[in-house]
């Protein structure tokens, strides 16, 4: 299967590529003022000088921060063989104190060929961090320990990063600690006695220029010439992509894009998209991939949810809508349903269904998202009393109204007139 | 619908070809007598033929696009992937899809719910059980591989779990049998189904585990993993203050009406008759609901009622028959519309009973017979009558006890009345609206008794004329009786759910109750009471 | 109490329920229903106790002076009569259960037939491999989850408990697997774990701190179980928590076929209860079938008739009895249960107070004249004495009180009883066709008042004269006799005999026929009725085979209308006939006092506890139960050495409903302190204990020690539900919460 067409060996290639930070980044860091050489240049430094240190790599989203910084402890692992033992954690996974121990305590043991006791206690494992770290520092070797989600450590005691950086006041021991956080104020959130015993040293990470966005693209999308594609593929397909890069319309979606989010993750997972709705046949990207990937990646789920209602669920949304026309403080099932009847008797409108029906299809709003209930105490009563309210914007159910074919008349008047 | 044969329709609520359906039977049977040892490709992959991707696109009417993308998404063989957020409406065949793709891909991938797995740990270990391979039987007492809870616990076993299955995956030698290594193309890559993920935010306020989940694919950083989580709600749902990496959405709309036609033709018996049913029924329904589900748990009885005036249903109904059948099913639309639970009846008795009400000519309710006049269920005087002062308890204002218990209250009752429709428009408008909200109000015990005891006494009148000759024993009996034990009634009222319990606690004494009882279930006891309900009900 | 008590009385569930639902309002009142309900049911053991320490009975005691010949055999005879009591009520016991059981079968089958048509209809869908974690993507015919709506036509669920336990060993036996679970298992607390928790523990037999549903799969897919359907037993619906039960179905849709469960909930209200209680969501994957129990009434009816009337098990109940026993039912809680109990405990307490009731004993087995003879023959005087001194015999003059008469007497009494017990039958045979309940029935046909009325209206004397009134001219009599009781149920029964179709007519004589096989003279009547019947539609088919003139119908119609008219008549006269002659209530028959339980207000006192009073009154005379010598000959004077939630309670008496903490704890620690000097005395004159010792030396009971009895007698009077604790805005009252009393 594999190898037969070129073309869907160009996509599994690309799509490689996309789904390889460290290719992406490896990209966009070669520059001498880029995170990564001031990255590499902070740690070597500290594992050089065998001196202690802590930095912070912040930036929102999906703009690298981890990528870059396994890019870094890659080549210097690589520069300065078993000198360097690193421990990473993750504040999803290990923000509670003894869990994070435990952890660090199991990563150390599995790098220096320690057996590990699960049944050791928050304590021990505290004791032995210390320990090791010592001993790494009379060793001279460096451990570098990795905090992602930095901010969910500083929720809670902050005993870990307190014991952590208090153990590294201590000449003898040698660590550098790196706190990853998409929150701009990490550092705010430390406590006084944790934040005086670290390192103000920050690295703020930035979306990509356009520039470098244009960059990625071609390094990302071009195919390479010195491989086993056949020649002429190669060559054409550079070439239409090269057009495509260069196209108008496609320069406007790239500005969208990066109008709603400008992360490198995000321009990927365009990218990504765009790739996958490559046509085989042809075995080329076309402008086309590219405008399905915006649409798909930019989508309004309540329009499309409003345009899943049935009919009911739109008398029952719209009615939702006049109460709140109404100034009703607070509203409920049975007043929607009294609006309901009023409409149907005005309007003599064709459907109009029996209680429980109505009640089936204010469950389907419920599950759908469209409503919700303002009281979150849930055994308090059965639904038809407790109060509700609309989640979607009149504008919103305007449009819905409008794009929803099945939609009567009546309902359209009715929104009209009360706007 | 167990007796009448199973519906022609429900079947159509997989969509899928009947000729997987038996290849996999025959598998199933097998594998159910004798367990096979267990392989990665056995385990993690449909152990059947991969089905084409022409069966894929007919078994899914309406989802032909949706089916597309996520090839395209899912890519060729080895090519890793970003995770995928599948989402759409309830029974849009969102599950279905992604598992049939599978299977046409014949790919290894291991599928849990978050409904079967019920809390983290069980999620957790329903994976770790899969990707080690691991059955549950009596030989290990239905206990799973490894205990985790913990998130970090579960990532640590689910990353050694992955890396040593994609091992297997990567050197075919390791695979269990030469039968398997023919068959090529499952790939290097293992895909995680994470199906109904709107219900993990009912586990834990703190979404930790969403967030944990959709971070999963950069903490593990293994690019031979693919990630698909299925979800009910849009991802927009998902928001988190801290945000994180958005999955690529992939959206499966409703069906539209021509869909669920296509759907419910299928394999249809006489598509002819079906198809002509349908035009008669599926239009007015789809105004009301356009879940498969639904609709198919609707039809079967209808489509039963629309045959019973033809002899054969082998042949095509001309257009005259067509109307005939129309005109015949007209009255039966209607209810059935109404209707979202149909009870069938069994035993003989209930069938009589149902045809007395069909004969009474309320066809309106299909098959339930509430309409009959008195409660068909036994209660104890006493009970009933705290269940008719429980509902005046939470329907009338607590100022007006006084009035309408005083003696004998009706004449009180109606000058209060008078004041009430004094009262102006939209001062009554209100309180209209509030009543609205509040629905019945609620009341202490204290309130209920000193009610039930008025109610009682002015009962026995009327309940005790029948015994009066039979001396004094029987009369005072009726008091007392009534009285003593009437919280053990309470007690069984608050169990058949007539009366609801506020939650506070009792030692305070500050307990509310509030009656959850219609006003006809309210009025049917009265009248099986020969209570004169309505005088002491106060109307706003 | 008497651990007699646990199995048929009620107590479990309603205890169980509260911990459920913690502690409800009436919390102690529910305690205090198994009590009260063991209070019943040791009926039997209490009366047993007296009965081994003898005077049980007011004449056995006023004997107790005499020789002791007659102590000794007075004994033999108490032993007799528990020995009477076990065989008699065993008897009755066996019988109960058996109606039950019959009642239910049917319901049964019918549940068994159908779990086995759904199973079918499941496995006709494919037998998919059941461990796969995935659901069903192949086609399948059936994703609804097949229930049964079993309704148990009865609010109270204490009857069908067992009804249900029962169901499932029905199906066991059967050979499906079979989960029992109750509502405790769908409570919000535990959520869908617990239930899944039980629900493996009964069908797999493992109990894991985990529970899931994919364990059940791979147990259903071993080879064992493959093959059988697993029922899933809900007893009380409504009480389960919605949300879980919900959550529940949802999880088995998941399931569906790959393990074949078949739902069954018991609906105590109304068949739309689970759409009252599911939301929609849930309840469209169910697929509902309903089947019904018989009702409270059914049983009921069916309970009456085998115990009174079909069979004489030689104990009796008199009108007052029966007709309190059918208000309690109707009022109190409609339970077969309760009035087994009640049946229990009257039977109990006539055999402990009636000392000649071991004569009943072979009432049940034995009927020769002979035998009765040489069976009284054997009875000492005093027996005899008590015999002919029943109001009953004084009535009807017997006089010379020899033993024959006794036997004869209870010959005929046994002979009366079952003319009666068949003529109540034919009643009722008519009663069926306005559905008019049997107890009703039997309430009036026991009545005295009535009868004698009746007796005294057409001169007929009890013992004699069957003869004398033949139905001819009866029948004015017995006019009259409806005349007299308007409204009462017999006297309409004879009006519907009057105005019955012909067919119904024809077919209720049949049953006649049957019933009244004891009473020769009625049963050839009755025969004689039939050929009537017979002969004329013989006529009518006559008359419409032969062909007449269009003219003629009208005058045939009120013809054959007339004759069918005189049918009805004769069959309403022998009714009334029947009414006068035979209906003779057992308690105008002499010696019924030996087989017959009269006394009301025994069994009021024991079934209607009104235990909110009796809790109140308890406290105020707290040393009539602990009967310590200190505090016996206090009147109403309170005691230190009294219990101190009585004393406190007895305090509260003087307050209004709202107690003022302080003023309280003063009173209360007076009443301590106060009589220290009277403790003194009291000292001299009664052996010193330790408890008072310290009581009367006021300078040793500490402030502290005071509070805090103070404070528990508090906590425990709002315990007991008769105090509520300060609230918010007058936190130094305590509130009464006193009514009932």
């Amino acid at each position: 299967m594999e190898g037969d067409n070129p073309a869907q060996r160009a996509i599994a290639l690309l799509r490689r590529r996309l789904c390889n930070p460290n290719y992406i980044f490896s990209l966009l860091s070669d520059s001498p003022d880029s995170n990564y050489s001031k990255l590499k240049f902070i740690i070597s430094n500290s594992v050089t000088e065998t001196c202690n240190n802590s930095i912070l790599l912040l930036g929102p989203r999906g703009c690298g921060k981890i990528a870059v910084l396994e890019l870094v402890l890659k080549d210097l692992q690589v520069e300065h063989p078993d000198m360097i033992s690193v421990v990473r954690l993750n504040g999803l996974l290990h923000s509670d104190d003894t869990c994070a121990l435990k952890e660090i305590a199991r990563q150390l043991c599995l790098e220096h060929q320690l057996l590990f006791s699960k049944m050791a206690s928050s304590d021990d494992n505290a004791q032995f961090m210390i320990a090791m770290l010592r001993e790494c520092g009379l060793a001279h070797k460096t451990i570098i320990i990795v905090l992602d989600e930095f901010d969910l450590f500083t929720q809670g005691k902050q005993r870990l990063l307190y014991s952590l950086l208090d153990a590294m006041q201590s000449v003898t021991s040698q660590a550098v600690v790196i706190g990853v956080s998409c929150r701009l104020d990490a550092d705010q959130l430390l406590e006084k006695r944790v934040r005086s015993r670290f390192s103000h040293r920050k690295l703020l990470f930035l979306p990509p220029s356009n520039r470098d966005v244009q960059r990625l693209l071609e390094d990302i999308l071009l195919l390479p010439t010195d491989s086993k594609f056949p020649n002429d593929y190669v060559t054409e397909f550079n070439a239409r992509l090269h057009n495509i890069l260069g196209d108008q319309q496609f320069i406007e979606i790239l500005t969208t894009l990066s109008n709603t989010d400008p992360s490198v993750n995000y321009l990927l997972r365009f990218i990504f998209q765009a790739v996958c709705y490559m046509d085989l046949e042809t075995g080329f990207l076309s402008l086309e991939n590219f405008k399905n990937a915006i649409s798909s990646i930019q989508r309004q789920p309540k329009i499309e949810s409003l345009q899943d209602c049935s009919v009911l669920e739109l008398y029952i949304l719209v009615c939702m809508r006049r109460q709140e026309v109404k100034e009703q403080t607070s509203y409920n099932f049975n007043s929607v349903m009294k609006e309901y009847k009023s409409i149907h008797d005005s309007f003599q409108t064709s459907d109009y269904y029996a209680h429980n029906v109505c009640l089936r299809a204010f469950e389907h709003l419920l599950q759908r998202e469209l409503i919700c209930f303002t009281d979150n105490r849930v055994h308090s009563q059965s639904v038809e009393f407790r109060p509700v309210k609309l989640l979607i914007s009149a504008q919103e159910l305007h449009q819905g109204l409008k794009l929803n074919c099945s939609c009567p008349v009546i309902l359209q008047k009715l929104m009209d007139r009360e706007s | 619908m167990g007796k009448e044969g199973t519906p022609q329709i429900t079947k159509r609520t997989t969509r899928s070809s009947s000729s997987t359906a038996d290849s996999s039977n025959a598998i199933a049977t097998k594998t159910v007598n004798a367990p096979r040892p267990p392989s990665i490709i056995s385990d993690l992959t449909f152990g059947e033929e991969p089905m084409s991707l022409d069966a894929l696109l007919s078994s899914f009417p309406g989802r032909r696009l949706q089916v597309l993308e996520l090839l395209q998404l899912i890519g060729p063989l080895n090519s890793p992937m970003f995770p995928l957020f599948i989402y759409g409406g309830a029974s849009t065949g969102k599950s279905s899809v992604v598992l049939q793709v599978f299977k046409h891909l014949n790919r290894p991938f291991v599928y849990s719910s978050c409904r079967t797995c019920y809390s983290p740990r069980i999620l957790f270990e329903s994976m770790l059980n899969q990707l080690l391979l691991h059955r549950r039987n009596a030989g290990n007492g239905y206990s799973s591989m490894k205990r985790c809870e913990r998130p970090a616990d579960f990532v640590n076993f689910l990353r050694e779990a992955l890396t040593d299955v994609v091992n297997n995956l990567k050197e075919p030698i390791k695979k269990a049998s030469s039968k398997e290594l023919l068959k090529p193309g499952h790939g290097r890559m293992i895909y995680l189904i994470f199906d109904h993920l709107e219900l993990i935010q009912e586990w834990d306020k703190s979404s930790g585990i969403i967030l944990l989940l959709f971070n999963l694919f950069d903490i593990l950083k293994m690019s031979e993993v693919g990630l698909i989580f299925i979800s009910n709600v849009s991802p927009d749902a998902y928001y988190s203050n801290t945000g994180h990496v958005e999955p690529i959405p992939v959206y499966f709309p409703d069906y539209t009406e021509d869909n669920l036609c296509q759907i419910f033709m299928r394999n249809q018996a006489n598509p002819k008759l079906f198809s002509s049913f349908l035009d008669v029924v599926l239009r007015p329904f789809c105004r009301m609901t356009r879940r498969v589900d639904e609709l198919s748990a609707a039809f079967p009885l209808l489509f039963k009622k629309y045959c019973e005036p033809l002899s054969d249903l082998g042949l095509a109904p001309t257009e005259d028959m067509k109307r005939k059948l129309f005109s015949h099913l007209q009255p039966h639309i209607a209810p059935s519309l109404n209707e979202i639970f149909r009870v069938q009846y069994e035993s003989r008795v209930d069938v009589k009973a149902k045809e007395k009400v069909r004969r009474k000519g309320n066809i309106r309710k299909l098959g339930i017979e509430d309409a009959l006049d008195e409660i068909d269920f036994h209660m104890s005087i006493s009970a009933k009558y705290l269940l008719i002062s429980a509902f005046l308890a939470s329907r009338n204002p607590a100022t007006l006890d006084a009035a309408l218990f005083d003696s004998m209250g009706g004449s009180d009752n109606r000058k209060r009345k008078r004041k009430a429709s004094q009262t102006s428009m939209e001062k009554k408008e209100n309180t209209e609206n509030e009543l609205l909200m509040r629905g019945p109000g609620t009341f202490p015990l204290e309130r209920l008794l000193a009610i039930f005891q008025c109610l009682t006494s002015v009962g026995e009148g009327s309940l005790e004329e029948g015994q009066r000759e039979d001396g004094g024993v029987m009369a005072e009996d009726g008091d007392v009786g009534l009285m003593s034990d009437v919280l053990l009634q309470l007690s069984t009222l608050c169990n058949a759910n007539f009366i609801m319990k506020g939650g506070t606690c009792p030692l305070e004494g500050s307990t509310r109750y509030r009656s959850t009882v219609s006003e006809e279930m309210a009025l049917k006891v009265a009248r099986s009471l020969r209570f004169p309900l309505s005088k002491y009900l106060y109307r706003r | 109490m008497a651990p007699s008590a646990i199995p048929d009385s009620p107590s479990p569930p309603t205890v169980s329920d509260n911990e459920e639902n913690n502690l409800q309002q009436f919390f102690v009142l529910h305690k205090a229903l198994p009590r009260k309900s063991s209070r019943k049911v040791s009926g039997p053991g209490k009366t047993r106790r007296k009965i081994d320490l003898s005077p049980a009975s007011p004449k056995s005691e006023g004997k107790s002076g005499a020789n002791h010949v007659e102590e000794e055999d007075d004994c033999y005879y108490e032993q007799l009569r528990v020995e009477a009591f076990n065989a008699v009520w065993s008897e009755i016991e066996t019988k109960i259960k058996d109606v039950l059981r019959e009642i239910n079968i049917s319901a049964f089958d019918e549940v068994h037939r159908w779990v086995c048509e759904c199973f079918s209809t499941i496995k006709s869908s494919g037998t998919p491999e059941a461990v796969r974690p995935y659901p069903l993507v192949t086609d399948i015919n059936c994703k609804q989850i097949f229930t049964a709506l079993v309704l148990t036509k009865n609010i109270e669920f204490v009857d069908d408990l067992l009804t249900f336990e029962e169901l499932g060993l029905h199906l066991k036996s059967k050979g499906c697997h079979v989960a029992n679970l109750s509502s405790l298992d769908f409570s919000a607390k535990n959520g869908i774990g617990g239930c899944l928790r039980s629900l493996l523990r009964q069908l797999v037999m493992v109990s894991l701190d985990a529970p899931d549903i994919a364990v059940l799969a791979s147990w259903y897919s071993e080879q064992e179980n493959y093959n059988n359907p697993s029922v899933v037993i809900i007893g009380d619906m409504e009480r389960c928590s919605g949300s879980v039960l919900a959550e529940f179905i949802l999880m088995l849709r998941e399931w569906v076929v790959k393990i074949p469960i078949i739902l069954v909930m018991g609906v105590a209200t109304t068949i739309d209860a689970p759409r009252n209680l599911l939301p929609s969501n849930a309840l469209k994957h169910l697929c509902p079938f309903k089947f019904s129990l018989g009702s409270p009434y059914e049983r009921m009816d069916a309970i009456v008739e085998a115990v009174l009337l079909k069979t004489c098990f030689g104990f009796n109940v008199g009108h007052k009895v029966v007709f309190f026993l059918r208000n309690y039912f109707q009022r109190q809680d409609g339970t077969v249960t309760s009035f087994i109990k009640a049946f229990k405990i009257a039977c109990a307490k006539h055999f402990s107070t009636e000392p000649l009731s071991f004569l009943c004993r072979d009432l049940l087995n034995d009927d020769s004249e002979g035998f009765w003879s040489e069976k009284c023959a054997l009875l000492p005087e005093v027996m005899l004495k008590n015999a002919f001194s029943f109001p009953s015999c004084q009535r009807c003059k017997m006089t010379e009180g020899t033993s024959e008469n006794l036997a004869s007497g209870l010959f005929e009494l046994k002979k009366l009883q079952k003319n009666w017990s068949s003529v109540v039958l034919c009643l009722h045979e008519v009663g069926k066709f306005q559905k008019m309940h049997l107890l009703d029935i039997v309430c009036e046909a026991l009545d005295p008042a009535t009868y004698n009325k009746n007796a005294s209206d057409n001169h007929l004397g009890i013992g004699n004269g069957f003869s004398k009134s033949s139905p001819s001219d009866c029948c004015l009599h017995a006019g009259q006799y409806s005349g007299k009781s308007k409204g009462g149920i017999i006297s309409q029964v004879v009006r519907r005999v009057r105005d019955l179709p012909v067919a119904l007519l024809s077919q209720l004589l049949n049953i006649w026929r049957k019933h009244t096989k004891g009473i020769s003279e009625i049963h050839d009547k009755v025969k004689e009725l039939q050929s009537m019947l017979k002969f004329e539609d013989n006529g009518k088919s006559l008359k419409q085979d032969s062909k007449d003139t269009p003219k003629r119908p009208s005058s045939r119609g009120t013809m054959n209308m007339e004759d069918k008219k005189t049918v009805n008549e004769k069959s309403a006269t022998l009714m009334e006939y029947m009414i006068v002659n035979y209906l003779q209530p057992i308690e105008c028959i002499p010696f019924h006092e030996i087989i017959c339980f009269k006394n009301v207000e025994l069994l009021q006192s024991a079934l209607i506890g009104d235990p909110r009073r009796t809790v109140q009154v308890d406290l105020l005379k707290s040393h009539n139960f602990l009967q310590c010598s200190c505090c016996s000959r206090s009147g109403n004077v309170l005691l230190p050495s009294m219990h101190d939630t009585s004393i406190m309670y007895t305090l509260a008496q003087e307050h209004g409903d709202l107690i003022n903490l302080h003023d309280w704890f003063q009173s209360f620690k007076e009443i301590l302190l106060g009589p220290s000097t009277k403790g003194k005395h009291k000292m001299k004159q009664s052996p010193l204990s330790k408890k008072r010792k310290d009581r009367d030396e006021p300078h040793d009971i500490s402030e502290a020690s005071i509070q805090a009895r103070f404070c528990r007698a508090v906590t425990e009077l709002q315990i007991t539900g008769l105090l509520r604790m300060p609230s918010k805005r007058r936190p130094d009252y305590v509130q009464r919460v006193a009514f009932g009393l």
